[in-house]
């Protein structure tokens, strides 16, 4: 019980402090989990990261495997449930005092500006991903049908997805 | 004669806004308009004109400005909470949820709002804008958002619970595979030709939203900004998005 108190805390710590994604947080929980507390070896703990990455999802879904790792499926959902929570509680808090400040011209501004951020961010994102993933001619061929399959034909991304997962597995 | 048939007009139109007075639905409206043009027809055939033509005036009113305000507030409901049932779109978006938060956030902007129709690009934008702001996965943040967009705080939950399931189960078999055998599964082939799929999907998305969110030069060049400054320089996202909104607030009029 009170293994499973502390992966709860420790969750709850990262989930509330990892700002910006998935990465950043990583030294945060290996100052935990590996020195601190002594759950998991280096050694899992990089693998776990990695299983993190390799899964859909986000990064921090690495809890899960981590919790596993500490207190079994118990200690997996406990663990999975405390690195979400304070991000869903404050996402959920900050949708409900956006609409009270509809009015507002100044955070309207400034959600203006932030909206055309995050559309340069997911350029940004694009090119990033496709500079590790792009590396040779089939996976270049796979973005460019994909990329046209989705601006000229309006394919589901979901089957698109599906057959590129395809295409991977065959080859 | 005459009498009775007036106290009978009277009788109809007092029924009539009586009806209006309660919360209005179609068969109320209905039913007011029934009985108003009644009245209407009998203070006609008596020839009171002055009495007809005030029922005509405040038909007329009722009957724009009721109808509208009503279809309006329909269409809202409809549109939003109470139409969406199809929560396993999480889950299958779940399931495909590589590549980061920008993949997540082009599948769900693809089903919910090129397709389906049921939130707009500006809803989508700020609830990427919240998730970069606030702690946590952007991913989780963006999905909670939208399952709070569509049903409040049981869509918030219902959306994020069924989106983490794929994940959490796929990585509790790898856990127990990786217990048992201390190995991790190849699936790296796999993976690459997904992030080019990945690559394909964020661009389009990025390009269409572009085209619709920029309209002028202030837009342009924050879009630039970021752009460039998350390339180059690397900057946080935290920075980047709260930098941009400063932009904002400068550069657009407050009135």
């Amino acid at each position: 019980m009170n293994t499973l108190l502390k992966l709860s805390w420790v969750f709850l710590k990262i989930g509330a402090f990892s700002f910006g994604g998935g990465i950043v947080i990583i030294p945060l929980v290996e100052s935990d989990v590996v020195m601190k507390y002594g759950w998991l070896t280096k050694r899992e703990f990089i693998d776990a990261v990695t299983l993190g990455q390799i899964t859909p999802g986000p990064v921090v879904i690495s809890a899960t495997f981590i919790g596993y790792k500490v207190y079994g499926i118990l200690g997996a959902i406990v663990s999975t449930v405390s690195v979400i929570l304070p991000s869903f509680l404050m996402i959920c808090l900050a949708a409900q005092a956006i609409k009270k400040f509809h009015g507002n011209k100044v955070l309207a501004n400034f959600f203006r500006g932030a909206r055309v951020a995050v559309i340069g961010m997911i350029l940004e994102a694009g090119l990033s991903i496709g500079k590790s993933s792009l590396i040779d001619f089939k996976t270049i061929f796979i973005a460019g049908i994909a990329l046209i399959c989705l601006l000229k034909y309006k394919l589901n991304p979901i089957w698109m997805l599906l057959g590129a997962g395809i295409v991977g597995l065959v080859s | 004669m005459e009498q009775e048939i007036r106290k009978q007009a009277d009788e109809l139109y007092r029924r009539g806004l009586l009806v209006f007075n309660q919360p209005i639905t179609r068969e109320r409206l209905k039913l007011v308009i029934e009985l108003w043009q009644k009245a209407f027809e009998l203070y006609h055939k008596i020839g009171d004109e002055s009495k007809a033509r005030e029922i005509e005036k405040s038909l007329v009113n009722m009957y724009k400005r009721k109808s509208i305000k009503m279809e309006k507030k329909e269409k809202q409901r409809n549109n939003v909470a109470i139409k969406f049932r199809d929560w396993d779109l999480f889950f299958k978006i779940g399931c495909f949820g590589f590549g980061g938060p920008m993949a997540v956030f082009t599948l769900l902007e693809n089903e919910l709002v090129s397709r389906k129709k049921i939130l707009t690009d500006k809803d989508f934008l700020e609830g990427a804008v919240l998730g970069d702001i606030l702690p946590g996965p952007v991913t989780m943040d963006i999905v909670t958002y939208t399952g709070y967009k569509l049903k409040k705080w049981s869509g918030a939950i219902i959306s994020t619970v069924i989106f983490i399931l794929p994940a959490f189960i796929f990585m509790i078999i790898l856990a127990m595979v990786y217990s048992k055998y201390n190995i991790t599964p190849k699936v790296e082939t796999i993976f690459k030709c997904l992030g080019a799929a990945v690559t394909g999907l964020i661009v389009s998305v990025g390009l269409k939203l572009g085209e619709k969110e920029i309209k002028d030069y202030r837009g342009a060049g924050i879009l630039v900004w970021a752009f460039t400054s998350s390339l180059i320089f690397k900057f946080d996202i935290l920075t980047i998005v709260g930098l941009a909104g400063l932009a904002g607030m400068l550069l657009y009029p407050r009135g």
